[in-house]
């Protein structure tokens, strides 16, 4: 009887073992860039596959997990909080690292660190570490609440360039009356959400919604979501000024602290959405997942954020998009063709103006909103006759046409 | 109305049916403390199922055909091979309190222990990331039942019953509440029932009556697996989304919780559950919540934090615990591993 048991028990072990590792993406038959380096050194090998310089404009069919025979790689990249899949911020920028490192042959690395969403700065410390000692030469850091840890890393590997995707400069120190140095090795590049969220409330309440909602991530603590938020209600306000109609708005933090997905936000969506609630601005990585789950279950709608999120539900009308893959290409290209200096210790802000924000054209599903009307307002906000407020201190004001509900 | 009792019935129904498994177990003799981690595993295995069918693309037709009865069927076979995987998870346990006689609280410990550091593990292997999702499209547009597919058009209404149980809702739901019902009946009116609660009152009784009590704590356990994984697949399909992150919530402790308050009978169980799950929805939408229809949210009227909905679910439990913890009367051998030779 015992015997049996053991048996069974190995056996089970064993299928679920199967099952995954039959799952595992990479594996054998994709090749990673660094093989392609060393393959098409070799003349003899000209006949094979993959052997010519990857020209790839699929992130999705470019390796996640390379390995490199030495065990080095160049390109870091590390993530605050969230998955890497996330369809969103982080994955944007991980598919920028793909594409530049097999346009240009180069050694890629995705680093998570410890403890998942509820990763400390020391976990990130020790991710960066670990990145250092693997060869890492550029570290691409997507995320505000890097700071802490980069300034640390940075430090300590001034031969080690950080790209800091919605960042900011650093100093040595996190003290304002005595900060130190600017550390010259992290470029910090942040976007002017504010631009791509005053475009999507301007879209969708032209296209005819009256019944808004917004549901951001980081907990009202994270500029990047702030900005799209403050720019969001801008753009409601002015479209529904200008049509003479009052429009509400929904608006909240909740449940999005660590830019998850959570049975309680897709709760809380359920009932926005069943309360009269028609459309939705997911701004925040995984959250989008249960918002829109939340939306299809209602016929409602959402508004995708950072990448072009329509193919991902039914339910995104449009998406409030910033160039994530553009910026990563910019810091990279300054790294590796020894430009840095033009980019170590500043901060690089990408707007409208940088053609770094932006709603998809191709595959929204708006009708009313014309892409006429769409390309007079990005110029408008461009040459400066649109003004979209960044300090996002204001928010709560007194709007002539919108009703806020902060919740 | 509508909505509230929708959502609580989806917060209900995978408690309830995990509070069942912890019934089958312990009624049998076994404390099964690992529900937690069998439900983990289970929602695990039920997500990777759906995952790998939807890439192998078996159910894309039916999808585009809008043909529901189809995706029903796959979302039945996802609850199987989740109850198949939980209750090979159990066996672990069941191995562990009936052929090595442990201590069953530890047992139950190292289960949930493990599966969360398992699952997590095969995820990052699978995913590359801390969470398994579907691989196209959401879980209410493959499985949930809509009003389209009984002919009303997007404004119809279908009448209080009809949005109520029928539009917007999960069809799991009511196979676990069918079979919490059958469960129940087997548990209470069949021979193998009385049998199996013997098995927990008074093994030793049972065993001079020549029931083999290993076989029965055996089947208590593995009822028990399979009824917790297919509660965690329901739990992650009609609350998560149909992911898996190695977390449930702290849904098989509070399935303990229910149980207990339940006094291990079904009905109390149901009762337990549902309370809740209603609060629990209160807790998460009592923004939205708009009990007469008049279009006016008296929830948010009340000037009190959100904290305070939140803590709700959970002081509500502590509270009614303390109250009839004194009452309830769990069943008089669990725990204790059955040794023939003891009178």
């Amino acid at each position: 009887m015992k015997k049996l048991f053991a048996m069974l028990l190995a056996l089970a072990m064993m299928v679920s073992l199967f099952a995954c590792s039959s799952n595992n993406p990479g594996g054998d038959s994709s090749q990673s860039p660094s093989q392609d380096t060393e393959e098409s050194t070799a003349p003899s090998e000209a006949g094979e596959e993959n052997t010519t310089p990857v020209d790839v404009t699929d992130p999705n069919a470019i390796d996640d997990n390379p390995t490199t025979a030495d065990g080095k790689y160049e390109i870091a990249m590390i993530t605050d909080v969230g998955d890497l899949k996330d369809k969103s911020f982080n994955e944007g920028t991980w598919n920028g690292v793909k594409l530049y490192a097999a346009a240009n042959n180069k050694t890629y690395k995705y680093y998570r660190p410890a403890n998942g969403n509820e990763a400390t700065d020391d976990d990130r410390y020790d991710a960066y570490i670990n990145a250092i000692n693997a060869g890492a030469k550029v570290i691409v850091a997507p995320g505000f609440l890097q700071a802490g840890a980069m300034r640390k890393a940075a430090a300590e590997h001034p031969e080690v360039n950080f790209v800091f995707i919605d960042g900011f400069p650093l100093t040595e120190r996190d003290s304002e009356d005595d900060p130190g140095e600017v550390l010259a090795n992290v470029a910090g590049i942040a976007f002017q959400e504010e631009q791509c969220g005053y475009l999507a409330g301007y879209a969708i309440v032209k296209e005819g919604f009256t019944k808004l909602g917004f549901s951001g991530g980081g907990g009202g603590d994270n500029p990047a979501c702030c900005r799209y938020g403050y720019g969001y209600v801008q753009g409601a306000n002015a479209a529904a000024a200008e049509m003479g109609v009052n429009v509400e708005m929904r608006y909240s933090w909740q449940y999005g602290s660590n830019f998850s997905a959570s049975p309680d936000l897709q709760s809380m969506m359920q009932g926005w959405y069943t309360s009269g609630t028609e459309i939705v601005f997911a701004c925040g990585g995984s959250m989008f997942s249960s918002i829109s789950a939340a939306a299809a279950a209602n016929d409602g709608y959402v508004v995708g954020v950072d990448v072009d999120q329509s193919s991902q539900s039914d339910t995104v009308v449009t998406s409030a998009m910033k160039g994530l893959e553009q910026s990563v290409n910019f810091g990279l290209d300054k790294h590796f063709d020894g430009q840095w200096a033009d980019v170590g210790g500043t901060g690089t802000s990408l707007g409208a103006k940088d053609d770094a924000v932006g709603l998809p054209t191709a595959t929204w599903s708006l009708e009313n909103f014309s892409i006429e009307e769409y390309e007079t307002l990005l110029a408008g906000i461009k040459d400066g006759s649109v003004s979209v407020d960044s300090d996002y201190s204001n928010l709560e004001q007194s709007y002539s046409n919108v009703a806020l509900t902060i919740e | 109305m509508t909505f509230l009792i929708r959502q609580t019935l989806i917060y209900a129904v995978p408690l309830m049916i995990v509070a069942l498994a912890g019934v089958f177990a312990e009624r049998s003799g076994i404390i099964n403390l690992a529900l937690e981690g069998i439900m983990i595993f289970g929602a695990f295995i039920g997500v990777l199922f759906v995952n790998i069918v939807q890439d192998a693309g078996t159910f894309a037709p039916a999808k585009d055909a809008n043909n529901w009865l189809a995706l029903q069927g796959f979302a039945m076979l996802a609850m199987l091979v989740a109850a198949v995987a939980g209750a090979i998870f159990s066996l672990l346990l069941s191995f562990a309190s009936v052929n090595l006689k442990a201590d069953q609280t530890i047992g139950g410990t190292a289960l949930n222990l493990m599966a969360p550091a398992l699952v997590l593990f095969f995820i990052r292997i699978i995913a590359n990331q801390n969470i398994l999702n579907m691989s196209g499209g959401d879980a209410p547009s493959w499985f949930m039942l809509r009003k389209s597919y009984f002919g009303y058009g997007r404004t119809d209404n279908m009448g209080f019953m009809g949005e109520t149980f029928i539009n917007q809702t999960y069809p799991a739901t009511y196979v676990c509440i069918v079979l919490f019902v059958i469960l129940s009946v087997i548990l209470y009116k069949t021979r193998f029932g009385l049998r199996l609660r013997s098995c927990g009152e008074n093994p030793q009784a049972s065993d001079s009556l020549g029931i083999n009590v290993y076989k029965m704590r055996y089947a208590g356990t593995t009822i028990s697996g399979a009824l917790a994984g297919m509660g965690g697949f329901v739990y992650a399909l009609t609350t998560a989304n149909c992911s898996s992150n190695g977390d449930v919530a702290g849904f098989g402790f509070l399935a303990l919780a229910v149980m207990i308050f339940g006094n291990w009978k079904p009905l109390n169980i149901a009762g337990a559950a549902l309370l809740f799950g209603l609060f629990k929805c209160i807790a998460a939408s009592y923004t939205s919540i708009d009990i007469n229809g008049d279009g006016i949210c008296m929830l948010t009227q009340i000037p009190v934090s959100a904290h305070v909905y939140r803590m709700l679910p959970y002081v509500i439990t502590l509270v009614v615990l303390a109250f009839t913890s004194k009452k309830s009367r769990a069943p008089k051998a669990e725990g204790i591993p059955y040794d023939k030779s003891q009178r």
